[in-house]
């Protein structure tokens, strides 16, 4: 495998279309407290009947951005009773799917977490869940245009062991599902194969100091 | 002789310890990885393990002539494939 080096530096914005754009500048400014920070007032223009509309900016730490654009005159487009302002889906899609796509900021702390369950709680939005996974812990919500929004906090640092584990999954993922019959337990058994291959090698090789991400991601 | 590979990290621990707690297992080391082998089935009880959910449902790293036949909020359940 190449090694190329990671130049990317995060998330420079992520843009949603907005039909609330009064909705969205409460819950995201007043509510949760992240600043306006950029915003682009443009006129239509271009091949396609492009209507005017603003586009705007709030920080969510780390210099990172979240953008809304806000079409005037533009009314939502049908699909189905469920989803957001940008994906309407009809009944029959599982909840699973549709929560599937969603936006989670990182907080640094568990204090930080329930900072903005209090906030969330005591708004028109409030927390529809928090929960424990593996080695998170998050609280959920939807916006005013129903997308939905995650904050989750680490449990514990993600150590090189999970890494490597990472890595041996994505392998044995992308060839099971070149298989014939992708399924968990192809998976499981392709990954016992990747294991014995890899692992004990892995272990050597640090001399019981743990890696860095590249040192076990390259074999 | 059937074999599950799990991963060692702070939340596994205890799937591994109640698994290692059957007189038929034996748990060894793959580099990081936890190998309970075993010459007939190996059942885990997740209460016994004291796991949630989203650590029980993601604790298997692999499965070396082995299949799940049962893995609910009760048991595991691994068999000779």
């Amino acid at each position: 495998m190449q090694h190329l080096t990671h130049l990317a530096r995060g998330t420079d914005h992520i843009a949603y279309p907005t039909f609330d754009p009064a909705g969205t500048v409460q819950f995201y400014r007043d509510v949760l407290g992240f600043p306006v920070v950029h915003s682009i007032c443009a006129a239509g223009w271009g091949p396609e009947d492009h209507p005017d509309f603003i586009h705007f900016f709030f920080d969510i730490g780390n210099d990172d951005r979240l953008a809304f654009f806000y079409y005037f005159g533009l009314e939502p487009f049908d699909g189905g009773p469920q989803g957001d302002s940008y994906s309407r889906f009809d009944a029959t899609v599982p909840l699973f799917f549709i929560r599937s796509r969603h936006l989670a900021v990182h907080v640094g702390s568990e204090a930080d977490l329930t900072e903005y369950q209090r906030r969330l709680d005591a708004s028109d939005w409030p927390t529809e869940m928090r929960l424990q996974h593996e080695t998170i812990e998050s609280i959920y919500t939807h916006d005013p245009n129903g997308y939905m929004l995650e904050f989750t906090r680490a449990l514990r640092p993600v150590t090189p062991q999970e890494d490597l584990d990472a890595n041996i999954t994505i392998d044995a993922l992308v060839d099971v599902v070149q298989g014939p019959a992708p399924s968990m337990d192809a998976l499981l058994q392709r990954k016992a194969e990747l294991i014995v291959q890899r692992a004990e090698t892995w272990q050597a090789d640090l001399g019981g100091v743990p890696a860095t991400v590249d040192e076990v991601a390259v074999p | 002789m059937i074999a599950v590979f799990v991963l060692d990290t702070p939340e596994n621990r205890p799937v591994v310890d109640v698994a290692d707690t059957a007189a038929t297992t034996m748990v060894d080391r793959v580099g990081p990885y936890f190998r309970i082998s075993s010459p007939v089935d190996i059942v885990i009880d997740r209460r016994a393990t004291g796991c949630r959910h989203a650590v029980w449902y993601s604790s298997v790293a692999g499965l070396a002539g082995a299949e799940i036949t049962q893995w609910d909020k009760d048991r595991m359940r691994v068999v000779s494939r």
